[in-house]
Formats: structure tokens, sequence, C-alpha cells
């Protein structure tokens, strides 16, 4: 049965996370668990090690990244649906990926198109923060949640871009 | 009063004895085994007073010479001079190119075939002369048996590749306590000499690989963020160049073995003098052909700018993937004889804009710190050190049209598990077949093949119905094992493996045969011990526990439990040993959620800050 990720973390079921904190505890726990400390050990600690290394790897790696956070949350308190974007977003999508296609061998419209989506991304992150965190609108969140993950990934082409 | 030291639950507090461990660096040229002496890593030195092995192995007609022995041969019998096998280690005959290979190579079943006058040998048992060459010279030097091994890989070598070197290990009678990756092996080596902390790069150019990783060191916690690298890029490859440069000039014969060898190692003394020579003068007569040069630094780098950038990128790639720039790094640290090459140097300090560390011996740090990691795992030192590594390369699966599709992305952490669902096309099917691959590029015959598990005894149901969880799993070696169940039904379906390389169990245990020399008593009074050392070892660790945590059980378990316990201590007093290890077997099995509960404790007390290690008075 595996544990709810922020009781494992001992942290606040929340979409605002104190990272260090969040960085602080995984090592605590990996330097009490992971495999390496039970190396002559018995066969059923080896295995249980291996299980519980394994799960607080993933629920550090869901917790570690904003998109992956948020869904979990959401997935705590509602199934998952499939979410429709809003035309005007799915407009916008469009044209921010032309954008990056013309402008893919200028490094320095590059750099301001990458500030430029950077303020999306935290523009998202606040309202996922209010959405999640202040008003449990799950609904709202979950379409927010894609938004953010569609700017992450475009972020992630212009850093390829700018290489 | 004094402070009452009691230890955690399942750590013996028996002062056992310092255990006997090594690390072993398995090169493509040379290898080494280190071991921590009086809380000190050191190399242990071979007969002939060398720190290096050299990675050669020389068969004659029911003889083996390793190391310099066999390296002498080369020039006179190259046929059966064996240099550079790790090079083909867990590969299949279409990996290689076999101009760069000196030697008789052919397809065997899942491994290549070296023919040699002492008949076909595979890199497998080629390599395990090597381990255990080392191990002797381990044993001699320690003064007794060896209780465990670590050993290194290159971070870049896939599953195949690692599976195969443990199956080296394993023949050469080696326990292996953990495969790590050399990067991370010298990053311990070195972050523990200095005491560094921060983001470093270790590149590390070796005979025949390269790799390039990215961690973060921090007190008591070394984590690799990312890695790359190339299994098929080294010193041998800029050896090459020259040769293929020579061969080009001087019109030589490149199918003649003997006259390869020559140029193979022309080249190389040719690229280690231009390590500390402007230029360097030849003239040398290779059948009947006199090569008259005089190479210089720039020639050479000319010759091998490509290799130099292919390196680069990697490293680009490595940093792209840890998120970090060259001017967040706060070290860059040089592991491997090839990265005394000026050009290397030169190229690697402008990309990083900074003095390169190369102060510990680039030839050594990699089994020092091998060594260390073995010491800890055996529990013998003071360090207090965790080693987070990652999977170099990800893992996916053949889906419809030989696409890939990625279920484990490379650079995560270890271990790792994830799971598939799958389902059946056909009504009433019962077995599907997963062929899993590695690598990142998108068309399946572009990556590398593993595996192909066969799911069996899926029960029948309409098609699309079955709900097939696939679970891979990656542990800390690197390795991959894959279970799978019908959650429908809950049925755990039977799965076969049918590796793409390697060697099968049965081969292996077959080559294990012919290599003992003992007799058959000798052969069961020997099981007979390990299974009693194993079973008392659980007994006493088990005890432990249920001192410590019986709380966390329920009566009814913990009675179980004290069954088990007693119907072992019964079972060893009979020195049966299928009993003793049924008996064991149990016990473990049915004391998993005890030991579930334990490590869930003994997390919630490190979180909360507190820690059973001190009690005060």
């Amino acid at each position: 049965m595996t544990q709810n990720y922020f009781e494992l973390f001992n942290l606040p079921e929340k979409f605002q996370i104190d990272s260090l904190k969040l960085q602080k505890n995984y090592r605590t726990i990996q330097k009490e668990i992971h495999p390496d400390r039970f190396a002559t050990s018995t066969e059923n600690e080896k295995t249980q090690s291996m299980i519980k290394s394994t799960q607080v790897n993933d629920a550090y790696q869901t917790l570690k990244s904003p998109t992956k956070r948020a869904k979990y949350i959401l997935s705590l308190h509602k199934s998952v649906e499939k979410i429709t974007l809003p035309p005007d977003f799915l407009m916008q999508q469009m044209e921010w990926e032309e954008d990056l296609e013309d402008i893919k061998k200028n490094n320095k419209e590059l750099d301001q198109f990458k500030l430029a989506i950077n303020k999306k991304y935290e523009e998202y992150s606040l309202l996922l923060s209010t959405q999640i965190d202040d008003d449990q609108n799950w609904n709202e969140a979950g379409i927010t949640i894609d938004k953010l993950y569609f700017v992450e990934k475009l972020l992630h082409k212009i850093n390829i871009a700018l290489n | 009063m004094a402070l009452l030291q009691i230890s955690e639950p399942g750590k013996s507090t028996m002062p056992h004895e310092h255990r006997r461990v090594v690390g072993i660096d398995l090169g493509t040229t040379n290898s080494l085994v280190a071991s921590v002496i009086s809380g000190s890593p050191a190399i242990l030195i071979q007969d002939n007073e060398s720190n290096l092995l050299p990675s050669v192995v020389y068969y004659s007609k029911n003889t083996v010479q390793v190391g310099n022995e066999a390296k002498d041969h080369q020039s006179n019998d190259a046929e059966n001079t064996i240099s550079s096998v790790k090079r083909l280690i867990g590969k299949a005959i279409d990996d290689v190119n076999q101009v760069n290979f000196p030697l008789n190579l052919s397809d065997g079943d899942g491994v290549i075939n070296i023919k040699t006058s002492d008949g076909m040998k595979n890199p497998i048992e080629v390599s395990a002369e090597i381990l255990k060459m080392l191990r002797t010279v381990a044993e001699n030097n320690l003064g007794g048996e060896l209780m465990g091994a670590v050993v290194t890989v290159p971070a870049y070598f896939d599953d195949a590749q690692r599976q195969a070197t443990k199956d080296a290990c394993q023949l050469a009678g080696l326990n292996i306590l953990r495969l790590i990756n050399e990067p991370t092996a010298a990053a311990v080596a070195y972050g523990l000499d200095k005491k560094s902390m921060g983001q470093f790069v270790v590149f590390d150019l070796g005979g025949g690989t390269f790799d390039v990783s990215i961690l973060n060191l921090s007190k008591g916690l070394f984590e690799v963020l990312a890695t790359h690298g190339d299994a098929n890029l080294g010193g041998d490859d800029f050896d090459q160049a020259i040769v293929n440069f020579l061969n080009n000039k001087y019109k030589l014969n490149i199918k003649d073995i003997e006259v390869q060898s020559m140029i193979s190692i022309l080249a190389r003394e040719i690229k280690e003098l231009l390590s500390n020579k402007k230029e360097v003068e030849i003239l040398k007569e290779i059948n009947g052909k006199e090569i008259k040069e005089i190479f210089t630094q720039q020639q050479f780098k000319a010759l091998v700018n490509d290799l130099i950038e292919q390196t680069l990128k990697a490293t680009k790639n490595a940093l792209n993937d840890a998120k970090l720039s060259t001017d967040q790094i706060d070290g860059v640290i040089m592991v491997g004889g090839s990265t005394r090459m000026p050009c290397i140097q030169e190229a690697v300090g402008n990309l990083f804009k900074q003095d390169l560390l190369n102060d510990l011996n680039p030839d050594e740090v990699v089994a020092l710190g091998a060594a260390i990691q073995a010491n800890i795992l055996a529990g013998n030192g003071q360090e207090d050190l965790l080693l987070l590594d990652v999977t170099p390369l990800s893992l996916g699966i053949e889906t419809m049209g030989s696409i890939v599709e990625r279920i484990i992305p490379r650079n995560t952490t270890l271990p790792v598990a994830m799971a598939q669902e799958f389902t059946t096309y056909k009504d009433g099917q019962t077995a599907m077949i997963i062929h899993v691959v590695q690598g990142e590029r998108d068309l399946v015959d572009d990556c590398r093949s593993l595996a192909k598990f066969t799911l069996k005894k899926i029960p029948p149901m309409v098609a699309g119905a079955a709900k097939i969880k696939v679970t891979f799993q990656v542990d800390t070696d690197g390795l991959l094992s894959v279970s799978a169940e019908e959650t429908s039904t809950n049925e755990k379906a039977s799965i076969e493996v049918k590796p793409s390389y390697g060697l099968s169990e049965d081969n292996i245990k077959t080559m294990l045969q012919s290599s003992y020399d003992l007799a058959e008593e000798d052969k069961i009074s020997r099981a007979l011990a390990e299974t009693k050392v194993e079973a008392n070892q659980l007994i006493e660790l088990t005890q432990k526990a249920l001192d410590a945590d019986k709380d966390l059980l329920s009566d009814s378990e913990l009675t179980s439990i004290k069954n088990d316990l007693k119907d072992l201590i019964n079972a060893l007093n009979s020195s049966n040993n299928d009993k003793i290890k049924e008996a064991t077997k149990q016990l473990n099995t049915k004391s998993e959620p005890f030991a579930a509960k334990r490590m869930d404790r003994s997390i919630q007390k490190a979180l909360t800050g507190k820690s059973i290690n001190k009690l005060e008075f």
C-alpha cells in the first residue's frame, strides 16, 4: 500500500511546497532505507529496501515537479478525467509553436521569447496555487495544470534551440 | 555515566571481523584492485611491483597468461593475445567493427566467439581470467579469502554489458556487492579526499569508453544528476585515427593481423609520446615498408577532432539534462589515462573556462573509489556516504509500427520501477511477447534490444478485456527485471525471459562447473557452510529485530515469526542443506512485512530527528 507522498516526506498537502525541506527529507529517508544500507543484510531486508527505496524515488520525482505535484494532489481528490482546453488557449498554443519555429536560429529573440514564456509559467503556477491551496477548485485546477504542462514543454524546446 | 551505544535493529552489534572487501576497476587497457587499509584506500600491488594489470589475456594450448606476460605475445602471436576485451563484452558480432580488432571473431550464440589455439573463448570468460588474477593479487595482499567486491563499469554500459560483467565476476568466484559506475567511483575518491561540495563534472575517457557525469556532492550524499557518454569511444579510437592515417599513407595490408597489431602498437606509442612532447619522430620498418614520419600535436589534434567534438557534445547534453550551465559547475574532474592528451585537456578547459582537477592519478582514482564504496557496503568503515546514481539510457518497449514507447526515461534515480498496462488483441489470447529495448531513438531498430519477455498463462478473455500490468524494475546495479500480473483476476502471469545477448543460466552453470577444481565432497561441504552462515545471520538479525520492534506486530504475526525462527534453528541442527535453505527462505519471506514496518519506523524517527542511536543518562 503506498503511503500519501506528502505524509511520507512530512510535508503539508499543498501545491506551494518547501523545496529545500522536500530535498532534505528525501535525502534523510534514502540514507535510512537505500539498498546500499542493506548490502550485506538478509534477503527480506534487501527486498523491502528495494521496494521502499523505489517508492520513495517515485514520490520524490512526483512532488519535485510542479505539474506532477499538482496532478497528484488532484488525484487524491477526484478521479482523472480528460480535460478539454479552452479554444483560446489552443490558439495561443499554436501561435507560440509557430513563433518558436520562426525564431529558432536567432539567439537574441529566443532569449526574449524565453523571458516571456517564463512569465507565463510563473503566472500559471501562482494561479494553480490559489486554485488548489486556497479554493480547492479541482476542475479549474485541472485546466491550469495542462496549460502549465504545455508551457513547461515549450520552455524545454526553447532551451534545446538555445544550445 | 558513559553513553551506551545501542545500534539500530537489523544492524549487527556483534563486533565482526573487518570484512575483506575490494574495489576493482576492470578497464579496457589496464585493470586495478584496491582496498581500504587502515582507513585509507590503496591500490594493491602486483608481483612485479606495478599498480596496473594490463587487461590482456594470452591463450596457448592448455595455458592462460594474464597481464604483462600476455602482453609480451602481442608481437609474435597476435591472434591469441586478446586485449581490450571490454569492447566486446555484452555485444554481438554485428555490433563491432572487426577491422579494429586484430582477432578472429565470429558469432557465438548470444556472445562473440574469439578463436584461439585453446578453443573458442567468449568475452565473459576472458574477462573472468583478468578478474581471477586480480582476486589472487588481492587475497595474497590481504592475507585471506575475499568476502566481496565492488566492480566498476562505464556509466554508459547497457543492461547486456552489465549483466555480462556480473557473469564474468561470478565465473571468477567473486561475490559482487555492487556494480558501480566509473565516474561515480571517481567522484567518491575525489570528493572524500578533497572534502569537496557542490556541482561537479566527471569527464572519464578510458581506453574504450567515454562517460561524462554531473554530480552534486554534499555531506554524506553524492547524487548523480545526469550522465551521458559513448560506450564505444575511448583512447583506442584515438589510436585508430593514427592507424588509419598510416594505413592509408603507406598502403598497408589491413587484413594482415600481425601487421595491424604492430601498427596499433606504434600508433599508441605515438599518441602517448605526444602527450609530453610537441612532436615525435618515427622511423620503423613494418612488413618490408619503411614508416618515416614526424608527428606533431597539431597534426594529431586535426586527425581526432571529430572524436573530441563527440565528447564535448555528450558533455553539453549531460549539462542540459541536469539543467545546469557551465558556470554553475564547481569543478571538473578528469579520469582515465586518455585524459592525459593535451588536446582533450585544452578542449574541456575551454568549455568550462576553469582549471581542470587532475591531481589524483587518473589511472587509479576509479579503483580507489570502488574500494571506499566496498568498505561502506561491507559495514567496515566509519564513512557515512550514500551514492544515488541514475540509469544512463531510456528503457522502452516495442509497440505497433516498430516504434519505441519509453517507459523509464534516462537519468532517472535508481532504484526505479514503472508499470505499464497492456491488453490482448485477440479473443482468448493467453500469451504475449514484450520486446524491451534501451536507447534514445524512436525506432526499435535504432535502439539496443535487451530481451524478449513472453508472458504466458494470461487468463483467456475477450480481446481487450485483460488488464496486464507489467512492472519494469531497474536496480542499483542498473539491471532490469520484469514482473507481470493480470489485474482483473490477480493472476501472476508466468514470464519467460529470452535475453538478446549474453549467456543463459545453463551456460553459466556449465562454465562454473568446469572451472571448479574442487572434489565433489569439498563442493558439498562448501555449499553447506555457506547455507549455514546465511541461516545464522538471519536468526541473529531476526532476534535482534524482535527485541527492538516486536511492538509493531500483532500477536498472531509475532507467533508466526517465532515459529518460523524455531523451524530454522531446528533445520540448522539437522545439517541438511535443502532443509536449511527451505527454512531460511520461509523465514525471509514471512518476515518481509515486519521488515517493511521497521523501515517505516526508522524513516519516521529519522525525519523527526529522533535517532535511537543515542540514549543519554
